[in-house]
């Protein structure tokens, strides 16, 4: 059952009729302005660039990227080749990454938001510690771990079984639903942070169970739950870190192998790489229409004045042991295992072998640290970053606010489909996206010479975040009443008065959230940062990757692990920033642990 | 206001903020650097007021050369230093605007491409080129070769086996069964000429594709590994997964160079003829200003010149650095064996059935 939250009496009420119309048309005026550059801002990054890379697959012409004024070739060519099963694997992948990762990051969220569980500012920690590890090296740590002479091989672990495993779907599933469970803790955590305590003191005070009480609890954070599956499957159906790794070595074809196959040979062969992209935009669609038929009709506003946090049940020693060990394991498998990776190979001289001659050292972190070629490019990303996380949050919350209207807005249902496109679309296409518009030479002979700049890769790396941060901030942003904004607009506060007064406190810890999140996302971009960094200011991302390809595996894991710890460093940073300077009473929501 | 009305706002309004978004960065514009619609003269572009030479390159040493170069001349250069990969795909997404003056990376399939598609500017340097050089240079100098590795090396543990292949043939036998790894083409920019260069050994251009399909076929059946790249191949190699790895020269003698032999691990190189030449190439965008086009070819210049091949031979020693030379009187870095016998493939012919070979490789061997 789904309960309607109690409304406040709405400031139509109060004022007189005659009043009323030119009430109305000054608002309208005034909502029009920020929504209008929102709208903007919203083309320029995701409906331009991507509608042109699409364009590419009908009409290959029209960016010189073929003969053809409209063809369905492209079409023809993927879906008589691997790509018919490379998509049935991908959403077999993104379907149980989805949902397994959703699962689990409630499970995170409950244990950190309404127990007692020890070290939760820790287990909230390593959530986003989980965050900073690209898919890559979670993959490389697998490896390391399992494979023929690797770590468990030289303690003498018996581990031909889990290496059938991990070569496999069972390991590509494994590791995209550990990239997946953060997000999914962090749209989860918030949700349950905000949703207070009395719906299920209402439901026990009138006879319901303990299970009575959890359904309740469950619908109403229903939007939160969809909105961590849709980004959980669609950052599954479009990653290629793994694809690339696990997936290739496994002969498990997934969707974003054909796009990269696509491109990687030359003559490059956009038109067959954006047919690719018109399917993973379907199979987003898809998890939208799901989406959309769950949530129909419902309204999830629980958030308004009267909210109070809710008490932390107390754990039993058993259950405190349980929860525990459930969470160590979970950290161990997401965080651990990529650590290993990493440490085995970043203190290993060459290519990270453990076996013969190769003694552990500290020569890769020396010789980064005292590297002015890596120096520079971390700071570059590290303020790009702060740049593009600063811009994304504010975004952010606009995007939630307008996914989370009710009653179907065709603009809201647009921006959803756009941004889960975005998300379900391989980042190195996207970032093609961008040189064909911002490359074009119409747009260059308008004045505008954007390409090989570092606003255009700014651009690039909020169109890259946005998504992913207006859907972990919609569980929130869902949650708010609207009263609450009206009411401190009847009293006499401006709009942006009312909304920093009312809404600011109920959301600035899941605003964060996202900040932490997309800086951390952002550091260590790389597809997007390849294509579109200005020449002679390599991001750090790329001088990693052009150390790994150099067989440098030392030195490129040594950077990855430095770059790392710095956002660590900034992660601790600003929630420390936050403890300190913020109002008490914007701690109170949910209080305790991030 | 009407629904066109709002349409036509909104665009407006898209349009004015990239134009300030434009502004906002106008002074870092690689539009300005190299695809300027208004070429400067070579004095104005030297003295670093006018278009910038942007240079393309996944080389490993590209960074140090081209800061030789610039102490050399004068002549600024931006560099967007990258692996192959990304780098051929900013230049085909830039198709229609090129901002590259000039691209240098490992392989003459793609520049075969570019020069198919009108791209490059042809350019004959004045310095002669050895064998080498000369059997990889065009016929209508649309691009440049400026060292050689060659494709494929095969790096094996001789502290585990005794046996040394002597053809290709002989890793079909059952010595090697299982024990053999190379490259899949589809990650691995090098590897795809490895197996053009086979094909067009087995059965030439008639009848090599279908050869080369059926000898991976039956090494496949031999138990044959595929590694990501190099560097993975290499891992294959030291940790014991595979005895014998089918890699490019460079990463060979690196290997050989850089790791100790201990007892249980000691690589040592062979080469089976033949060996296929890799050249690493550069090419200028026939589309640049004349200026970058005049900054391009002395750029080209410098590379093949004494200081230009010492710069190159410095600045990556146990990677790219380990190549070569087909400029007459540069000697090899000590690291390298003699050159082994080697074959040149029509890269005009090859390169355009990249996409088909992959897709085999994919789908029978991998």
């Amino acid at each position: 059952m789904v309960t309607v939250a109690p409304r406040l009496r709405t400031g139509t009420d109060v004022l007189g009729t005659s009043r009323l119309g030119a009430a109305r048309l000054a608002l309208s005026r005034a909502r029009g302005g920020p929504w209008l550059i929102f709208w903007i801002v919203i083309v320029a990054i995701l409906v331009l660039p991507i509608l042109l890379f699409l364009l590419v697959a009908v009409s290959p012409r029209v960016l010189g990227q073929g003969d053809a004024w409209f063809t369905l070739g492209a079409f023809r060519q993927v879906l008589t080749g691997t790509l018919a099963r490379g998509v049935v694997d991908s959403l077999g992948v993104g379907v149980t990454a989805g949902v397994v990762a959703t699962g689990l990051g409630a499970a995170v969220a409950w244990a950190v938001v309404r127990t007692d569980v020890v070290g939760r500012r820790w287990w909230a920690g390593s959530m986003f510690a989980l965050l900073l590890a690209p898919s890559y090296l979670v993959a490389l740590g697998w490896e390391r771990l399992l494979e023929p002479a690797g770590i468990l091989d030289l303690l003498g672990v018996p581990d031909a079984a889990p290496r059938a495993l991990l070569y496999g779907p069972v390991g590509v599933v494994v590791v995209l639903t550990m990239k997946g469970v953060p997000f999914a803790y962090l749209a989860l955590s918030g949700a349950l942070r905000g949703l207070g305590e009395e719906f299920e003191v209402a439901a026990r005070v009138h006879g319901g169970g303990r299970a009575a009480a959890a359904r309740i609890v469950a619908a109403l954070v229903a939007p939160a739950c969809w909105s961590a599956f849709a980004i959980v499957f669609a950052e599954s159906v479009s990653d290629f870190g793994v694809a690339a790794t696990l997936a290739n070595d496994a002969h498990f074809p997934v969707a974003t192998f054909t796009l990269y196959q696509a491109i990687d040979s030359f003559p490059v062969q956009f038109p067959q790489a954006a047919a690719v992209g018109w399917v993973l935009m379907a199979m987003a669609g898809l998890a939208l229409v799901a989406q959309t038929r769950a949530l129909r009709g419902r309204s999830y506003r629980v958030l308004g004045g009267r909210s109070r946090p809710a008490r932390r049940h107390r754990l039993a020693r058993p259950a405190q042991g349980a929860v525990l060990a459930l969470l160590a394991v979970l950290v161990a498998v997401g965080l651990g295992v990529p650590t290993v990776g990493a440490v085995a190979a970043s203190l290993v001289n060459g290519l990270g072998s453990l076996v013969g001659d190769h003694r552990l050292t500290l020569d890769n972190y020396s010789r980064v640290l005292q590297s002015p070629a890596l120096r520079s490019p971390l700071v570059y990303s590290a303020e790009l970053a702060a740049i593009t996380a600063t811009v994304t949050a504010v975004l952010g919350v606009v995007a939630a606010r307008m996914l989370s209207t009710r009653g179907g807005r065709v603009s809201g249902k647009v921006l959803d489909l756009l941004l889960l496109t975005a998300v379900a679309l391989p980042g190195i296409v996207f970032a093609a996206g961008y040189i064909f518009t911002y490359n074009l030479p119409v747009v260059n002979h308008l004045g505008v010479h954007l390409y090989g700049t570092t606003t255009l890769l700014v651009l690039g790396y909020l169109a890259t975040a946005l998504p992913s941060t207006s859907r972990v901030l919609l569980g929130n942003v869902s949650q708010v009443q609207e009263s609450l904004r009206e009411a401190g607009r009847v009293h006499g506060s401006g709009m942006l008065a009312s909304w920093l007064r009312t809404v600011l406190p109920l959301l600035a810890r899941p605003i964060l959230a996202a900040w932490v999140l997309t800086f951390a996302g952002t550091l260590l971009e790389l597809p997007v940062s390849q294509l579109l960094y200005p020449p002679g200011h390599a991001p750090v991302s790329v001088g990693i990757t052009k150390a790994l390809a150099n067989y440098d595996f030392g030195g490129g894991t040594a950077m990855e692990v430095v770059a790392i710890l710095v956002a660590l460093v900034v992660v601790a940073l600003v929630w420390g920033l936050f403890r300190l300077l913020a109002p008490a009473g914007w701690h109170r929501i949910g209080g305790g642990a991030s | 206001m009407s629904v066109p009305s709002r349409l036509a706002l909104c665009t407006a309004s898209a349009a004015a903020l990239i134009a300030v978004l434009s502004a906002c960065s106008a002074s870092a514009t690689a539009a300005s650097a190299s695809g300027g619609a208004t070429p400067a003269s070579s004095g104005a572009a030297s003295a670093g007021t006018g278009p910038a030479l942007v240079v393309y390159s996944a080389q490993g040493y590209d960074d140090p050369v081209t800061k030789a170069f610039t102490a050399a001349t004068g002549i600024p250069v931006k560099l967007v230093d990258d692996s192959t990969g990304p780098l051929l795909t900013k230049v085909a997404a830039e198709k229609n605007n090129p901002q590259w003056g000039l691209l240098w990376v490992d392989g003459d399939t793609a520049f075969a491409a570019l020069d198919k598609q009108g791209q490059l500017l042809p350019y004959t340097p004045a310095t002669t080129l050895n064998a080498a050089g000369v059997a990889l240079t065009p016929s209508d100098h649309a691009y440049v070769p400026v060292s050689t590795t060659v494709m494929a090396a095969l790096v094996y543990n001789s502290a585990k086996t005794s046996n040394v292949p002597t053809s290709y043939q002989d890793l079909l036998s059952s010595t090697y069964a299982g024990q053999v790894g190379m490259n899949d083409p589809a990650q691995s920019g090098p590897t795809y000429p490895f197996i053009a260069g086979l094909m067009n050994q087995l059965g030439g251009q008639s009848g090599g594709v279908a050869a080369g399909e059926d000898y991976l076929t039956k090494l496949k059946s031999n138990g044959l590994h595929v590694f990501p790249t190099n560097g993975d191949t290499l891992h294959a190699l030291e940790t014991g997964q595979i005895t014998y790895a089918l890699i490019q020269s460079s990463a060979a003698a690196g290997e050989i160079a850089k790791v100790p032999a201990t007892a249980t691990f000691a690589p040592k190189v062979a080469y089976l003829p033949k060996a296929t030449l890799l050249p690493g190439v550069i090419g200028i965008d026939k589309g640049a200003p004349a200026a970058v086009q005049d900054e391009a070819k002395k750029f080209v210049d410098f590379v093949l010149s004494p200081a230009g091949q010492a710069a190159m031979q410095a600045g990556d020693p146990h990677g790219d650095s380990l190549y070569w030379p087909v400029v007459p009187g540069v000697n090899a870095l000590p690291d390298l064996p003699a050159m082994p016998a080697y074959q040149k493939i029509d890269p005009y012919f090859w390169g355009p059935l990249e996409n088909q070979v992959n897709t085999f490789f994919d789908s029978t061997i991998k």
